[in-house]
């Protein structure tokens, strides 16, 4: 483990120098926010009108929370880094080193959302509160009990688009499947919340990466509740667990496939 | 003069077709990223009918319209990334000092750089704008002017970016900038103007080009007004016009990397 937690310091204090960066990205977030907080502002007729058992705010802080989630795991170390050094032949320098690849590019996911998340979490609660108001009912105590759910929410979707991009191994670009995953993601879990949906189509939804993605975690913090929690952390264990047995497997079958051409 | 622009217009399409050649190379990879990008745009189906499930028209925009607005973004972002797709990352070329090549060429420079590449799965987005058009409120008037706007649409998305990838010339960190105004652009043309008032409105039609990209164009589908289109046509000349003014004025200020490179 010493030596995951080497390179995760590394890369820690690597994006510590680009935290102007981060904070420039938060634009962007921004900008989504904004879009969805007038969306929603036509969608609801009156202040008081629930849409899916969500009031206006919990809707619009729903989005706040999924997004934040979303921006934090948005980086390039699980997608583009493992294509690029599939297709480009940079693995087999990697393989050979003293750690198993696919936790050395977690260790880097890992290091890039720690810096990542803080600052999005900051500057969203910060323009959140100023746009919509705070959120009604809630204690500090619910952001403890949440935090662990969203940390886990974000190490699966590392995981999973690893899974993806592992895929580099037999296909010579991964990226479309990462397009599809990603909308699936955003338009399933992340705009919406699931509630949302025809009553048929919840408990599918349910068995999704999207429940312990994006879902699980904001749900607890705009409407919190102890059996929600458990229910919510059991299913991301379960699904970190199969996760990263699948990676692992993926690994080991594509690492067969590798040749070099030299040079 | 009309020969010189003739044999500009021969290079640039050449340079189009040799890129999509080489794109072509791989042709599973090639289609995979057409067809997965068709399907990537057709998710966002299912939020709209989410929404029209709670609402039966929103910002005053029925489904067939929000269809015609995701069509026409898509294939205008589609044809500028098939032809113009340097233009999205002419930041890293100022930055880098990687201009040279293209500098020497005897040709235009502005046009040179942003003909150099192509992107495979923009053709997926030009693609599903089409396929929307006739799938959705269709009529012969529709469909010729859906072909018009998302030319002047691509101009004007190209124009864009190359105005936000000159500013690299002047300030450093403009590259990131330029990527959020770009990426917002992309973020605001999918959503209806209704939902936006006062001066919101104002900035998409004066900061933000998606007035005039997207949100007039499809005021004009719906119903026609020659003063409109006329205005549509107008501010994409002026906007293309100020691009590439931008562009030579910035191109003083340049400075080489003493870099190799090709131009590819």
């Amino acid at each position: 483990m010493k030596k995951y937690a080497v390179i995760y310091r590394s890369v820690l204090m690597e994006n510590l120098q680009y935290t102007v960066n981060i904070v420039m990205s938060f634009i962007s977030y921004f900008i989504f926010i904004f879009v969805f907080i007038h969306l929603w502002n036509y969608m609801y007729d009156s202040p008081g009108e629930t849409i899916a058992g969500y009031t206006k705010t919990q809707m619009i802080w729903y989005v706040i929370m999924t997004e934040m989630i979303w921006f934090a795991a948005r980086t390039a170390t699980v997608t583009r880094q493992v294509t690029s050094d599939i297709r480009g032949g940079n693995i087999a320098y990697l393989i050979n080193k003293p750690y198993h690849y696919t936790f050395y590019i977690l260790s880097r996911y890992t290091g890039e959302w720690n810096i990542r998340l803080p600052i999005f979490a900051g500057l969203a609660v910060i323009a959140g509160t100023i746009m919509v108001g705070g959120l009604p009912d809630f204690r500090a105590v619910t952001l403890l009990a949440s935090l662990p759910c969203i940390i886990l929410g974000i190490t699966i979707q590392g995981v999973f688009k690893l899974c993806i991009s592992l895929m580099s191994f037999w296909i010579e670009d991964s990226n479309p499947f990462q397009w599809l995953y990603d909308k699936l993601i955003l338009v399933v879990g992340t705009i919406f919340p699931i509630e949302i949906f025809p009553a048929s189509l919840q408990p599918l939804f349910k068995l999704t990466p999207i429940y312990t993605v994006c879902y699980g975690p904001s749900k607890l913090i705009v409407d919190f509740s102890p059996e929600k929690w458990v229910e919510i952390i059991v299913a991301q264990l379960i699904y970190l667990a199969a996760g990263c047995g699948f990676m692992l497997f993926i690994y080991s079958k594509g690492v067969k496939k590798l040749y070099v051409n030299g040079g | 003069m009309l020969t010189a622009v003739k044999n500009q217009l021969r290079v640039c399409a050449l340079s189009v077709k040799y890129n999509m050649m080489r794109e072509m190379l791989n042709k599973v990879t090639f289609l995979t990223n057409i067809l997965f990008m068709v399907l990537n745009n057709a998710t966002f189906l299912v939020q709209w009918m989410i929404l029209f499930r709670l609402k039966e028209d929103i910002g005053g925009y029925t489904m067939d319209e929000i269809m015609l607005l995701w069509g026409l973004t898509a294939s205008s972002y589609g044809l500028s990334h098939i032809l113009f797709a340097k233009a999205f990352s002419l930041s890293d070329l100022i930055i880098n000092g990687k201009l040279d090549s293209y500098l020497v060429m005897p040709k235009n420079v502005l046009l040179s750089v942003i003909t150099s590449s192509t992107s495979t799965s923009a053709l997926g987005d030009l693609l599903y704008g089409l396929i929307i058009i006739c799938f959705f409120c269709f009529s012969i008037q529709r469909f010729f002017l859906f072909l018009l706007f998302t030319v002047t649409g691509a101009v004007i998305i190209t124009s864009f970016a190359v105005l936000m990838g000159s500013l690299s010339f002047w300030f450093i960190r403009a590259e990131m900038f330029g990527q959020q105004m770009l990426d917002s652009m992309i973020n605001f043309s999918t959503y209806p103007d209704g939902i936006f008032k006062g001066t919101v409105k104002f900035m998409l039609y004066l900061v933000i080009p998606v007035g005039m990209s997207v949100y007039q164009p499809i005021h004009l589908m719906v119903h026609f007004q020659i003063g409109r289109m006329l205005a549509v046509l107008g501010y994409t000349v002026l906007l293309a016009a100020a691009a590439v003014f931008v562009f030579y004025r910035g191109l003083k200020r340049y400075s080489s990397s003493s870099l190799m490179s090709a131009r590819t």
